[in-house]
């Protein structure tokens, strides 16, 4: 055990140093987050100092520029639900064009965008519920064209058009996920700026609706819709925009061009100090594909902003350098090692609560986190997958496993019937010994350091863990959402293929509403690749997401969250996973070509054009 | 001449078949693999009718050598196809855009890596075991030895970061950068054109020097010199036409895989030419693509083999094309 522990400590210390030199890689399915720190090197902008900037005037001082992003990838078209896309940098890019009826804030909040307030929930006596909208007065698109109530209905039509609610049937393919708008049970427009819908009972994720409104004066149906999303363009016209940018042009291999859009209404968002149009001429994205070429491209001038997965190099060569800002942000996307009940051994709790005890976050953060972003993160790592540390309801559920509890670890397993076999590692009389494999990502290198460290932390308590990768975004598809592995997790058991992984590591991608967070728990969901099931958690997400207040609603998320980060609520199955950390991703840019930035691009996944309007170039 | 182009004919018949063979390993590894239903069975939204139109699109539903057969016959009638990942571009002009792209790097480095890797090779092998052949041996064995990634962005930090203010060299392709002004143009290519230039011509160098040194230690050389022929002469006349021979072969295959795109050299510099589109095609399983790019680089290096075989008897009347 001391030969272990010295090991391990060996490998802190190595992982620490790597973790400045480690590149995490993209794997495409992660997506980056929110709350702002910041790295050394850091100089801080007007805004964050508090420095007086009036927001009617935001621009004046800066020259009349555009704002180049070097960026490693390029989508294959701007469809955002084509599943050829790279839905990141799709998703991004869409967010400087058109706006929807909510925003995201720095803090993973829901802020109204397009809408005036919050929207009213009238909730009726036989649990129907209205929602009131407003939107704001005077909102335009590009083109001239006023944006109405009739756009958001157009682009409700256009969502559900031929789409069955009763047999969840039929719909225009390529038009995105219809979750929420299926539950709309009457759309009303009541004037050019208000609108009503209806709802059988309360949706919870209403707020997450319409996060675009399509420009439904140009493309008036599914199909064209379809046609004009891939380029931006209908009938040989660019597609107008209700966001700070415009669609240029695209240069395929190369760049694509925003240009600013001058008929831009002003951003709401408490992260936005500018009030009206961009500063900047427009945005051009370069694809640069290799992150070392992207920080020579920064450093050269050739590039005002760069925003990536943490790379080492951004740690050696960019953040001692006072030319350049960086914020890392903590935001909803989450790493976490989960479990397969239906492996044999972890199918007992005691040994999920054993890896629990023996696993230290607290030595993950220090060891590969911290150097890289600071206290952006908590210390003690995450220990909720419903509410990220950022967000005000957020709990940490797993306080009680407060890392490296080995003694109590193998007390546990003793409690299951283990005994310490040969080389500490214990076994069980029916299932043998503790063995088992913890899968991911093969190729990231910052989720490989941290397997190898945990997988180091669990020795010593007679816990072997193999490591077995399968490169890159294959993993999905080969292990936890091989469709045996799903047909396994949602059988109960009895079919498909229980034995393709025991642990897995990955990413969760969460945000403002975290009632999207059920489909991974639920029974019998194709994204439960666990095996949890519980009809207690089933009812109870029904519940939460059909409670009206704001606050009872996300105690009630906190509640279901026990149910799988601890055994209270479910002494079985629960403690199916164990949430380790936020990953935020790194943003930097030129202190020299931008006298600011622009704040929060990480919430939601955003991205760094989200709140493009602060942009403000230097001065001639 | 008769006999050249019965060479040449006979030559093109009996690259079909490896062209054939070729593409239909690659193809067959390729389908194997680049599973597009696979992509879609992740795609939440997406129904069967999305399952269907894919099956129909690109014949999922039959075995690899027929399909390799339908995109065969729609190859050789220059349909190549869409490219998926690629908003749908069709591949044999989107290949052909890139080409152009890569041709940009390629040719300029071509002809310096050429003229230098003669130059060199001679130099040192006339000057063996002289101070400067030890030189100019360390500086290919350096070249050789450093990966290409290396030297790429070795000269991004030097030339485009911290010697900028004297160089102003681009670090990455400028858009329109060959519609600029002459000094535009050669700030956006020295840096690529560079790392393929002293990459390759590391190793061309070592082969012509070896192949040089074989020529003047032979008995014509001797004789040449013997009847009182300048060095120079001897060298130049009848040393290196000989010595080239080898050289040309080389020069034929690195010619094709430079117009085939360089993956590295362009991935590095976001030179949009064919390396980085197929290494994009592969990583997305995008088939049609992949296969464009592949037929495209096997027909080069088919098309510069025959040259080179054609070059060998200009260079050596001795050589008979029967």
């Amino acid at each position: 055990m001391a030969r272990d522990m010295k090991r391990a400590r060996r490998l802190v210390a190595a992982a620490a140093a790597v973790a400045l030199v480690a590149t995490a890689c993209g794997d495409g399915g992660e997506e980056p987050t929110g709350d702002q720190t910041t790295a050394a090197g850091e100089t801080p902008t007007a805004t964050e100092t508090g420095d007086a900037v009036d927001p009617a005037n935001y621009c004046e001082g800066g020259s009349e520029a555009e704002l180049v992003w070097a960026h490693e990838q390029e989508p294959p078209d701007m469809h955002l639900d084509d599943p050829n896309n790279n839905l990141s940098i799709t998703s991004w890019v869409r967010q400087s064009l058109w706006d929807g009826l909510y925003g995201v804030s720095a803090a993973t909040e829901f802020i109204p965008e397009l809408l005036a307030e919050e929207a009213t929930v009238n909730e009726a006596d036989d649990g129907s519920v209205t929602i009131d909208y407003v939107l704001r007065d005077g909102l335009t698109w590009s083109d001239g064209t006023p944006l109405t109530a009739e756009h958001v209905k157009g682009t409700f039509d256009i969502i559900m058009e031929g789409y069955d609610v009763e047999t969840g049937e039929g719909g225009v393919y390529l038009i995105g996920d219809r979750t929420g708008y299926d539950a709309i049970t009457e759309f009303t427009v009541n004037s050019d700026t208000e609108f009503t819908l209806a709802f059988d009972s309360f949706y919870a994720g209403y707020k997450a609706l319409f996060s675009e409104v399509f420009p439904t004066h140009v493309v008036t149906t599914a199909e064209e819709a379809n046609a004009a999303f891939p380029e931006f363009e209908h009938e040989g016209e660019t597609l107008p925009s209700s966001g700070p940018m415009l669609f240029d042009s695209w240069e395929r291999g190369n760049s694509m061009t925003l240009a600013r859009n001058d008929e831009y209404h002003g951003s709401t968002s408490p992260d936005v100090t500018n009030a009206g149009a961009a500063c900047v001429t427009g945005v051009k994205i370069n694809w640069v594909t290799d992150t070392d070429a992207q920080i020579n491209a920064l450093k050269a001038g050739e590039a005002d902003m760069i925003f990536t997965q943490p790379q080492t190099a951004f740690g050696e060569r960019i953040s001692t350098d006072e030319a350049f800002t960086i914020a890392s942000e903590a935001g909803p996307v989450y790493e976490h090692w989960g479990f397969n009940l239906f492996n044999p051994h972890l199918a007992q709790p005691q040994v999920r609560e054993a890896i629990a005890l023996a696993l230290d976050k607290s030595q993950v953060m220090s060891a590969l986190y911290t150097p890289l972003f600071g206290d952006a993160l908590p210390a003690e790592g995450l220990g909720n997958t419903y509410w990220m540390s950022n967000q005000p309801a957020y709990e940490d559920h797993q306080a009680q496993y407060a890392g490296n509890l080995v003694d109590e670890a193998k007390a546990k397993l003793e409690e299951a019937g283990y005994t310490e076999g040969a080389g500490g590692i214990y076994e069980h009389p029916e299932h043998g010994p503790l063995s088992l494999r913890v899968g991911t990502t093969g190729g990231n290198a910052l989720r490989e350091l941290q397997q190898q460290l945990i997988v180091e932390q669990l020795k010593p308590a007679g816990i072997e863990v193999t490591i077995d990768n399968v490169p890159g975004g294959d993993y999905f598809g080969a292990m936890p959402f091989n469709p045996d592995a799903i047909a396994c997790a949602n059988s109960g058991g009895t079919e498909g293929n229980c034995e393709l992984w025991d642990i897995t590591q990955f990413a969760w991608v969460g945000g403002p509403w975290p009632g999207s967070n059920h489909a991974a728990y639920l029974s019998g969901s194709g994204n439960n690749p666990y095996g949890f099931a519980n009809d207690e958690f089933d009812a109870m997400s029904e519940e939460c997401d059909a409670t009206v207040n704001d606050d009872e609603r996300a105690a009630c998320y906190n509640e279901m969250d026990k149910f799988v980060t601890t055994l209270e609520k479910d002494p079985e199955n629960g403690l199916v996973v164990i949430p380790l950390t936020q990953k935020p991703s790194y943003y930097a840019y030129s202190n020299e070509r931008l006298q600011r930035g622009a704040v929060a691009p990480d919430a939601n996944s955003a991205g760094p054009l989200v709140n493009v309007v602060d942009y403000l170039p230097a001065g001639e | 001449m008769i006999a050249v182009f019965a060479y040449v004919a006979r030559r093109i018949m009996t690259t079909i078949p490896l062209l054939l063979v070729g593409t239909f390993i690659v193809y067959a590894l390729t389908a194997s693999v680049a599973d597009p239903l696979a992509k879609l069975a992740t795609c939440n939204q997406c129904d069967q009718a999305a399952f269907d139109r894919l099956i129909d699109l690109y014949d999922l539903d039959k075995p690899i050598p027929l399909r390799y057969v339908y995109w065969m016959r729609d190859a050789a009638t220059g349909d190549m196809g869409q490219a998926p990942t690629e908003g749908s571009a069709e591949v044999f002009p989107l290949v052909m855009d890139r080409a152009i792209n890569t041709a940009r790097l390629a040719i300029p480095a071509f002809l310096i890596i050429a003229t230098l890797a003669v130059a060199l090779g001679v130099y040192s092998a006339v000057n063996q075991y002289s101070k400067s052949d030890y030189f100019v041996t360390g500086f290919s064995f350096v070249g050789i030895s450093m990966p290409t990634f290396v030297f790429a962005l070795l000269l991004q930090v030097i030339f485009a970061v911290w010697w900028q203010d004297w160089f102003d060299a681009k670090p990455f392709y400028v858009s329109q950068m060959h519609t600029g002004s002459i000094s535009e143009v050669v700030r956006s290519h020295i840096l690529p054109i560079t790392t393929l230039v002293l990459v390759i011509t590391a190793a061309e160098s070592r082969f012509e020097r070896a192949s040089m040194l074989e020529v003047i230690n032979s008995d014509y050389i001797r004789t040449a010199r013997a009847k009182g022929l300048p060095r120079r002469r001897v060298v130049l006349k009848h040393g290196l036409r000989n010595a080239m021979i080898p050289l040309v072969t080389i020069w034929a295959i690195d010619f094709a895989a430079l117009l085939g795109g360089s993956v590295v050299t362009e991935t590095i510099f976001s030179w949009p030419g064919l390396g980085p589109l197929l290494l994009r095609a592969i990583f997305n399983g995008d088939l049609n693509l992949t296969m464009g790019i592949i037929m495209f680089i096997s027909l080069l290096v088919i098309f510069f083999n025959l040259i080179a075989d054609l070059v060998y008897g200009m260079l050596d009347p001795r050589i008979r094309y029967e």
